[in-house]
């Protein structure tokens, strides 16, 4: 719908932190916060320059900016932590649970990339997929899945589960 | 992805896959990002985490974590509750309530900012909910005294007088061990007095210690004040007796005193602020009620222009057994009657005994559309009655109870319908509701303890009607034995109370006085066995 002229506008370019350099839509781009801000204290401008994002390498980006190009049409997420669209972890779409199949190298990878260039639904479809990790599960579950070594001494652990068998029977 | 664990796999980055199953990266999260991980996660997940390590355990005890596990599970079902409530009126309660914003009558947690232990307030809501406690007793008499005990329990202290032990104070915390006593004797010539009431100074300010009067079957009454620091009542003020006889009920909010003889001769005093030892009161109102039938229950509440002076009371109908009414007086700051209003329950049959129609009872919205209620059989003399305005709570003999909502506006007083409650088993002796729905009652043999929470519901009543059994829950003992010998006695006597009772064909060897009061945190119910020992049974919920 644009004309030519704009058009140039409308690609920008990111450098990654392993030097690579990424051209997507501005509108893409735009879903990450920071990235959005940066352009928009630039005045405007259609810029050559690449915006550099030191913190996210290339595979991330391009999974992240995946991520924005399906989502590029969403209405802009509410600030609001409180609102009720921040809804139950079992609450991912199809598309992005598909999306959130990656090893958990590259799962937590989004997740600070997404905190990072502050793409807050991202950010939130992320957590809640390793809170759907946890889900259920005991602690010793838990540290299995996600290699947490446990650092209580088995006294330490009896007193913790006794302070909460207030709980238990659900 | 478990599979390619084979080092330096060929197509892969080698460093990738080594690390996602070898390294920790859970953990390395910020705890900020941690917490927004467990903030999708339930409180399940809350003490599933506490026990994986010290890093998670520090983020699963987060306060904002458990801050807002309670707004979910105990705020936001209430908050959703409210609009019926408004739509059928608008009482003073809710109208201060909507500015609240989210957070309704919790919002002194949310005062505290950051003392508010969460985890531990949403324990404590939890037990409440589902009933769980632990139980120990405190012997308070080997012989019953008659007439009976006095009970009030106030601000976690339970003060009781009775005409042979006098007045004392127990705190239900900690050790529960008695705080302070004195005698109650007649200070011309030291006989023993009998006390036939009691109130708290609901206004007093903690600092200076809690102020209780006592009246007394002479007609005089006392006013002491708790010193805890020096674990003494010190005498304020004593009333010589009076020849309208015995004093029934007392209500006391500071600089005001109400009273209530056997003949229903209501009088509202009003206390100079002073010093060490109060000056005599000025009697500000009395009068003489044809309507009051007991049980009643008096009260003082403070409003912006002053007080408002209630007394909420049984009255006999022609054709329904009985209701009940509220009688209240507006009271300006200088003491001035504004003016004194009736109103009775709108029940089946407004037509009272004494001939005091109120005009609310016809005006009421809500006053018909419930037609399984205005089918019941009548309703017998109510057992007891606790008013904490907005609620009215009525036990009846006949193992149920009825809740009304009281809607007080400067142009109206009216008593809503009221809404059964099923779920005792047995006779319900005693019930005590607060200002906020929550309510404990309890049955006639005392091994029945339900606790309720009664907000909102009365706007439901016609679709909850047959289902209310869910809106209370019976007290069960916690099954941890932290006070092995005296506990796990108390524990089979709760559960098993009742079957015991029945087996042995109805035998009163254990009868409840009918007492019963709670705080945020226990539920204090009197008890009675055979051989005349009373004790305070304390059920903790924390």
């Amino acid at each position: 719908m644009a004309s030519a002229s704009t058009d140039a506008a409308k690609v920008i370019k990111v450098t990654t932190s392993d030097g690579i350099d990424i051209t997507v839509d501005r509108q893409v781009a735009e879903r990450s916060i920071l990235i959005k801000n940066l352009l928009e204290d630039l005045g405007g401008e259609s810029t050559d320059e690449p915006i550099p994002i030191p913190n996210v390498n290339e595979a991330v980006m391009k999974k992240v900016l995946e991520w924005c190009e399906h989502h590029k049409a969403d209405p802009p997420a509410s600030q609001d932590d409180d609102s009720d669209s921040r809804k139950k972890s079992t609450d991912i779409e199809e598309w992005d649970q598909k999306f959130m199949q990656v090893d958990q190298e590259m799962l937590f990878e989004i997740i600070l990339a997404a905190n990072y260039l502050d793409i807050k639904a991202l950010l939130d479809v992320g957590c809640k997929t390793v809170a759907n990790m946890i889900k259920g599960k005991s602690p010793d579950e838990i540290r299995k899945t996600f290699n947490i070594q446990n650092d209580f001494t088995p006294e330490e652990e009896d007193q913790i589960r006794r302070e909460n068998e207030w709980a238990e029977d659900r | 992805m478990k599979r390619a664990r084979e080092d330096d796999g060929v197509q892969e980055p080698p460093s990738k896959i080594a690390r996602a199953q070898n390294k920790d990266t859970f953990s390395t999260l910020s705890d900020e990002l941690l917490v927004r991980v467990l903030s999708f996660g339930s409180v399940h997940t809350l003490l599933a985490c506490q026990r994986v390590s010290r890093k998670f355990a520090s983020i699963a005890v987060d306060s904002e974590l458990w801050k807002a596990a309670y707004y979910k599970q105990f705020v936001l079902p209430r908050a959703s509750r409210i609009p019926g409530i408004k739509d059928a009126g608008t009482s003073e309660y809710l109208r201060h309530s909507s500015k609240l914003s989210k957070w309704l009558d919790d919002r002194n947690l949310i005062k505290n900012g950051p003392a508010t232990n969460w985890k531990q307030q949403y324990r404590l809501r939890y037990n409440w909910s589902s009933g769980q406690c632990a139980v120990s007793e405190i012997l308070i008499a080997e012989r019953p005294p008659e007439p009976p005990l006095l009970v009030i329990m106030h601000n976690s202290t339970i003060f009781t007088a009775d005409s042979i032990s006098g007045l004392r104070a127990w705190d239900t915390k900690n050790e529960r061990d008695l705080i302070a006593s004195t005698t109650l004797v007649r200070t011309t010539d030291g006989t023993p007095m009998l006390p036939t009431s009691m109130a708290i100074d609901i206004q007093g300010a903690a600092t200076e210690g809690q102020r209780v009067a006592v009246g007394f079957e002479d007609g005089s009454f006392d006013i002491f004040v708790l010193s805890k620091d020096s674990r003494t009542f010190d005498p304020l003020f004593n009333h010589v007796p009076s020849s309208n006889g015995m004093l029934s009920a007392l209500a006391y909010a500071s600089p005001y005193l109400m009273t209530m003889t056997e003949d229903n001769i209501l009088s509202l005093y009003s206390f100079e602020d002073g010093g060490e030892v109060l000056a005599p009161p000025r009697l500000l109102y009395s009068l003489r009620s044809h309507t009051v039938w007991p049980p009643v229950s008096l009260s003082i509440r403070k409003m912006a222009a002053g007080i408002v002076a209630a007394i909420a009371y049984a009255i006999p109908t022609y054709l329904t057994g009985w209701t009940v009414g509220i009688q209240e007086m507006r009271i300006s700051v200088d003491g001035d009657i504004l003016d004194s209003r009736l109103a009775t329950a709108a029940d089946q049959n407004p037509l009272t005994l004494a001939g005091h129609l109120s005009t609310s009872a016809s005006t009421t919205r809500s006053s018909s559309p419930f037609p399984e209620v205005s089918r019941e059989p009548s309703y017998a003399k109510p057992t007891s009655l606790s008013y904490s305005h907005p609620y009215l709570l009525v036990a009846h003999p006949d193992n149920t109870l009825t809740l009304y909502v009281v809607k007080s506006t400067s142009d109206s007083l009216c008593i809503g319908a009221g809404c059964r409650l099923w779920g005792h088993t047995s006779s319900v002796s005693g019930a005590h509701i607060d200002g906020r729905g929550k309510a404990v009652s309890v049955s006639r043999l005392g091994d029945e303890l339900r606790v309720w929470d009664l907000e909102g519901k009365t706007s439901l009543a016609s679709k909850r009607l047959s289902t209310n059994n869910e809106l209370s829950v019976r007290v069960q003992a916690a099954r941890s034995n932290e006070e092995p010998n005296d506990a796990h006695d108390k524990v089979s006597d709760v559960n098993y109370g009742l079957r015991l009772a029945l087996e042995e064909g109805f035998d009163d060897s254990i009868v409840s006085r009918g007492w019963v009061g709670f705080d945020e945190q226990s539920v204090i119910v009197l008890r009675e066995k055979g051989e005349g020992t009373q004790s305070l049974v304390v059920y903790d919920f924390t």
